[in-house]
């Protein structure tokens, strides 16, 4: 497993993408597989940084290999409760003239990642997310 | 790293990855565009939700002037995405 810290702002994505390279290479898993990861972690952590403003800590970011594929997780400590999973979806139906970016991160998560679980407990938000390589 | 380069008044191509980081230097370039445009996403190597609002943006601003944004030559891997948020059909995609 490895984990690292990321100052709460869209400027540390570009480390976040980096962290995702390295653990690639190290575990011998192909780089393609980063688009996927990147992308999961990009909309987890930026509405991190926009919906928990109390939030004054870094955020933790950490990939681990599970039985059959990848386990990434999210911890935002010393927040409010903010349940991701809880969110309603977007309806990709409507046209174009009522569709925002709003919401749309949260749907691309669900639409990409096998499973995630969200958890609260002493002020710590805590995303995990499940995918199968 | 994310490059909007303009070929010409209707030309133009997206390179590199377009994430948050991205988003409001990317807003900002597209705003120089003012009449109907293509944008060349061939080495478009990664987009995300907020990249994606850049676009839907512009195309709303475009065609409120009567003009249009077409997409084109997206990688598959970037063309999921916009299919996965149910852009596919309503976006000029080529």
């Amino acid at each position: 497993m490895a984990a690292r810290r990321f100052p709460r702002s869209t400027t540390a994505l570009t480390a976040v993408f980096g962290f995702v390279a390295e653990f690639l290479t190290k575990e011998g898993i192909a780089r393609e597989r980063a688009f996927d990861l990147d992308l999961i972690l990009e909309e987890l952590f930026t509405n991190m940084v926009k919906y928990s403003r109390e939030g004054k800590e870094e955020i933790e970011i950490s990939l681990a290999r599970d039985a059959d594929g990848l386990r990434l997780t999210l911890r935002d400590f010393n927040v409010d409760r903010f349940d991701v999973t809880a969110t309603p979806d977007v309806d990709t139906s409507r046209p174009i003239s009522e569709r925002k970016a709003g919401g749309l991160g949260l749907h691309l998560v669900r639409r990409i990642a096998d499973r995630f679980e969200y958890d609260y407990r002493d002020r710590v938000s805590t995303i995990t997310v499940w995918k199968r390589l | 790293m994310f490059e909007i380069r303009f070929v010409n008044s209707s030309q133009i191509k997206l390179v590199g990855r377009l994430d948050a980081s991205q988003a409001e230097a990317a807003t900002a370039a597209l705003k120089s565009l003012s009449e109907s445009a293509t944008a060349d996403c061939s080495e478009l190597e990664y987009i995300s939700s907020a990249g994606i609002g850049v676009l839907i943006e512009t195309f709303k601003r475009l065609r409120d002037l009567g003009h249009t944004l077409t997409l084109a030559n997206m990688t598959p891997r970037v063309r999921n995405v916009f299919a996965y948020a149910g852009l596919d059909k309503v976006l000029r995609i080529e």
